[in-house]
């Protein structure tokens, strides 16, 4: 025999199941434009009827259906999107960070107007055609002197607007890591709790949902992969290591590296290895800082130390008006003050390398010679040495275009009275200081007995920077090479304080025989004019113009790039989370339906309550007396 | 997708707002500027290609006021050097006049007056100063007079006259850039305009045994003739022929000495190069002093600067000596004025040559203009119509999405 009451039963179960139908929809309706939410549904069940087949049933036909229960409240949720999502939000990570910062770098260029430090440059070259047109003039050697200052300030600007990125660029580095540290630690303790509540058989759906939102986050920034399948450790992992498994987590730190100006490493907290990332904003910040800024500061530097030796090497043998000769145009700042460039690398008391920048032979070549010598010149290069053969067929300039073009990072030509000048590169590898010759060997004899660069061929003869007093193995003397500058020339470059004082002193003339310039040889001035389209090698681009349109090519095409494919990927990440929002957005209209539909089953039960009340009410009260 | 969120919808809208108004800004800022490229990622190859142009731009203006300064002032120059001729023209008229044996001694030194005072007005006309104040005819030392004026005693008149004109001016050629690796000499030497007979050297000392000792180098006019160790005199000669200076060399049949000529009317400069003695030894220069004041002491000169023929012709009109008058009176006016005509038709040819310059430049500044102007400015019309039908998607798609976002079932419940 059925309990008297079970009707009631039945109702209030359905009344029960019903309002927290109705709590869920108000909770989906209250968290419908939270970020990351998916929408909850209750799942209804009809409870277990009676009779089971067991032995204490009673013998009536069955089963009689016993209202209904909820079995669990759960999100409307695809793992597997959420996984293209996390690895999708990596790429876009990496260039959305990418795009800012490579759009700032090009505003640096201030390119094509009349404002950049290409056309302060082409002011600073005119002042010098028009003194040599009126050499004996003073006011065009102040021309030349005021265009140079402004040209100063140019280089010096875009040096510095250079240097901030970089710096804006490493803050947001430290950050970002600082980030990521921040992230897992909050990602653990939500681990924990969602162990706890799923341990007694519950769905933390909310948990679970911020738990998702913060690894998209840390997908963004680090490249991830998510491993759920051990229900009882959420482990989160990149590039084959652990970063979070369970509750332990490995964070991430960074130090300043000595090598790299005092930027930072990015390390693995306990072990202090150094932490490798594919995509993702952090991966997008060392590119742009240790890559792109520093390419760009190094082109910099590259125009500011030709300058520097180009003007030099004119200015230096002509005469001013007070006929002295020997001045330098701009000022020249050595690494070390020591003659052979010594300099202790590893600090350990003993002179242990060579700073030298450039190179001269003693002899004079003709370009279009045949060298009739055989031999393969070893050259340092990016990782490692360069060898460039040459043929008794080839001439001066042939087996000097094949040094430019070989990708060493040393190049060469041949300066105003025709001797062989070698100079140096910036570094690609950080470890490796800029405007530094590593290494020069020649197994036949065009840089040693004909150029006049090294004493003798082979390894023996050939110079390696690493070893005090290096310039032993050059032919010339001291005249004859050149020590590195202190670090970026694009930051320190000016005008000798001599020749800001006096302009007298400024040399326009290479007078003649030896004798002093007369006031109106402006031959000097002349050559000066016409560095700015001869090939004069600035890197290993031929010209001026060469350089500054390939720079901003450059530097255009790479903001094309990132401008490009971060919108693609945007576009990607707009179509997949659009797809997740199909599945797992909240629809108000549809919550509506469904609370209408609840409200019906709400009533409808109410409704049956009170008809088994009546019921009840007439066994209870009116049976008897 | 067969299911829309209520944010879908929304974030739809958004996206697509946000995309066109950004259309809409950069279309705006480039029109304002007047560029199709603001950032270097909107075109990085024209960016690059419009770097070069307007560098070479600004090159070729600059060569375009080279010319312009260049040419005004050869006009000056030649201005005066006109002068000059006039200057001839007269004093050859009076030696002319002088020449006739109709007067008397004393009407010939009424002449020779004349004949002074033009000197005078000469050397004022060689001394000219151009309009920035450097001195025309002074080659590269032009803050200074380069004629000087040597003032002396003369029998046969009271006072002082000028006995001797120096040219002290500067012997290098100054250069201008007139267009890519094409060099002008901008600067007129004196000792060049206003010479009128060939300039000879005769050294004194026997070159018959004599080698070079080891590789030097002499200059004549600036221009370096190398000479190697043990040349005879025989070679030193045949390099000095085959170099461009315009100088003549030959053995003296008589004394076995070097001597050296000038193939066009002009003062030679001589010198050896530093560290060299060949010329020294030759006895050609003494070895002091800077040219044209080197020349050795026991080796003679002949040929004379226009100022020579004149004090010349005028100290034969205060002797009244009748033959040298029409003689080497006349026959030296002569050739200072042939000189003089030459250098004026030769500044004719190089002033055409730089006509041509001026021109070409004239044309290929705007050429480039154009160049630059295809690869970095707007098209107004194309980026009007493109801003117009911006604004009008922007108009119609906020005006769907006002009609479709707003109802919900939320309205139509009670």
């Amino acid at each position: 025999m059925q309990s008297t009451f079970s009707g009631i039963e039945i109702g209030k179960r359905s009344l029960i199941a019903h309002t927290q139908g109705m709590t869920t929809v108000g909770h989906n309706l209250s968290n419908a434009s939270v970020e990351g939410y998916s929408r909850q549904r209750v799942h209804f069940k009809a409870t277990d009827p009676l009779y089971m087949p067991q032995l204490n049933r009673e013998n009536t036909p069955g089963q009689i259906g016993q209202g209904v229960d909820i079995t669990r409240i759960e999100r409307v949720h695809d793992e597997l999107l959420e996984g293209k999502i996390v690895s999708r939000a990596n790429g876009r990570g990496y260039w959305e960070a990418r795009d800012s910062y490579m759009l700032q770098l090009e505003q640096v260029y201030n390119e094509p107007t009349e404002s950049s430090v290409r056309t302060l440059m082409d002011r600073f070259w005119d002042s010098w055609q028009e003194l040599s047109i009126h050499p004996q003039e003073g006011a065009a050697r102040q021309a030349v002197v005021q265009r140079g200052e402004a040209l100063m300030d140019g280089i010096h600007r875009q040096y510095s607007r250079m240097k901030e990125i970089r710096n804006m660029v490493e803050d947001d580095l430290t950050a970002t890591v600082g980030r990521v540290n921040a992230i897992l630690n909050d990602v653990r303790s939500l681990n924990e709790e969602i162990l706890k509540v799923e341990a007694l058989g519950d769905n933390p759906n909310d948990l679970l949902d911020r738990r998702d939102l913060l690894v998209k986050q840390l997908s963004g920034l680090i490249n991830i992969t998510v491993d759920n399948r051990d229900p009882d450790e959420f482990s989160i992992h990149t590039q084959g290591r652990h970063l979070m498994q369970g509750r332990v987590l490995t964070p991430l730190r960074t130090d300043p590296n000595p090598l790299n100006e005092g930027y930072s490493t990015v390390r693995w907290a306990e072990s202090g290895e150094e932490a490798h990332f594919t995509g993702g904003k952090l991966q997008a910040l060392l590119d742009l800082r240790d890559g792109d800024i520093r390419g760009e500061i190094q082109k910099l530097d590259v125009l500011a130390m030709n300058y520097i030796d180009l003007v030099n090497e004119i200015h230096r043998s002509a005469y001013g008006l007070d006929g002295e000769n020997g001045r330098a145009f701009f000022e020249e700042v050595p690494f070390v003050t020591d003659v052979a460039g010594n300099y202790d690398r590893n600090g350990d008391g003993e002179f242990d390398s060579s700073y030298i920048f450039r190179v001269t032979g003693t002899n004079t070549l003709n370009p279009q010679d045949h060298v009739g010598l055989q031999g393969t010149i070893t050259l340092s290069g990016p990782q490692g040495n360069i060898e460039i053969p040459y043929n008794p067929t080839d001439t001066v300039g042939d087996v000097i275009s094949r040094i430019n073009r070989a990708g060493a990072e040393v190049v060469a030509r041949l300066d105003q009275s025709g001797r062989m000048a070698m100079k140096a590169l910036p570094a690609t590898e950080i470890e490796n200081p800029d405007f530094v010759i590593r290494h020069i060997e020649d197994s036949g004899q065009f840089l040693v007995g004909y150029a006049g660069i090294l004493q003798n061929s082979g390894a023996e003869g050939a110079y390696d920077w690493e070893q005090a007093d290096a310039v032993l193995a050059f032919r010339g003397g001291g005249d004859s090479y050149a020590i590195a500058p202190v670090a970026h020339p694009s930051g320190w470059i000016e005008i000798t304080g001599a020749l800001k004082n006096d302009i007298n002193r400024l040399a326009a003339g290479f007078g003649e025989n030896g004798r002093p310039a007369n006031p109106g040889d402006g031959s000097a001035a002349l050559s000066v004019a016409q560095l700015r389209t001869r090939p004069v090698m600035l890197g290993n681009l031929m010209s001026f113009d060469d350089f500054f349109a390939e720079t901003i090519a450059d530097v255009g095409l790479r903001g094309e790039q990132a401008q490009r494919t971060f919108e693609t990927e945007n576009l990607v990440m707009k179509e997949l989370e659009g797809m997740k929002q199909a599945l797992s957005g909240v629809n108000i209209d549809e919550e509506f339906s469904q609370l209408i539909k609840f409200q019906h089953g709400y009533n409808a039960a109410a409704r049956f309550i009170s008809t088994f009340n009546s019921m009840l009410d007439t066994i209870i009260n009116r049976l008897g007396v | 997708m067969n299911r829309v969120s209520t944010n879908q919808a929304n974030n739809d809208m958004i996206y697509h707002t946000y995309r066109r108004q950004k259309l809409m800004n950069d279309l705006q800022n480039k029109m304002a500027e007047q560029t199709r490229i603001r950032e270097l990622r909107d075109d990085p190859v024209a960016a690059a290609h419009s770097a070069r142009f307007l560098s070479r731009i600004s090159r070729l203006e600059r060569f375009q006021e080279n010319v312009e300064n260049v040419q005004s002032f050869r006009r000056v120059a030649e201005g005066y050097m006109n002068e000059a001729n006039q200057i001839l023209h007269r004093i050859r008229e009076i030696a002319v006049q002088g020449a006739t044996g109709t007067f008397t001694k004393e009407d010939k030194k009424i002449m020779g007056q004349e004949v002074n005072e033009l000197l005078k007005e000469l050397v004022e006309v060689a001394n000219a100063s151009g309009a920035d104040g450097s001195k025309l005819f002074g080659g590269d030392r032009n803050l200074t007079e380069p004629f000087r004026a040597l003032e002396g005693r003369h029998p046969e008149i009271n006072g002082r006259v000028i006995s001797k004109v120096d040219y002290v001016g500067g012997n290098k050629d100054n250069f201008v850039e007139i267009s890519d690796e094409n060099l002008i000499p901008s600067g007129f030497r004196g000792n060049s305009i206003f010479w009128a007979e060939q300039h000879q050297i005769f050294s004194g000392v026997n070159a018959e045994s004599y080698t070079v000792p080891e590789d030097t180098a002499i200059m004549i006019d600036g221009v370096r003739i190398p000479l190697a160790a043990g040349d005879n005199i025989y070679g030193i000669i045949a390099r000095i022929k085959d170099s461009d200076a315009a100088v003549d060399a030959y053995l003296d049949p008589v004394s076995n000495s070097l001597n050296i000529r000038s193939t066009v009317p002009h003062q030679i400069l001589l010198e050896d190069e530093q560290g060299g003695s060949v010329l020294q030894d030759l006895g050609v220069v003494s070895g002091n002093g800077r040219p044209p004041f080197n020349i050795a002491s026991d080796a003679r000169e002949s040929g004379g600067s226009v100022f020579d023929m004149v004090i010349s012709l005028r100290d034969s009109l205060y002797a009244g000596d009748t033959l040298d008058i029409g003689g080497r009176g006349i026959q030296g006016i002569t050739s200072a004025q042939n000189n003089l005509v030459q250098e004026i038709a030769k500044l004719g040819s190089v002033d055409e040559r730089m006509e041509i310059v001026w021109n070409r430049l004239n044309r290929e500044i705007p050429q480039t203009q154009e160049q630059n102007s295809l690869a970095s400015d707007i098209d107004m019309a194309e980026a009007i119509l493109e801003l117009k039908m911006l604004e009008y998607t922007h108009k119609a798609a906020l005006q769907t999405a006002g009609r479709i976002l707003q109802p919900t079932l939320m309205d139509f419940l009670r």
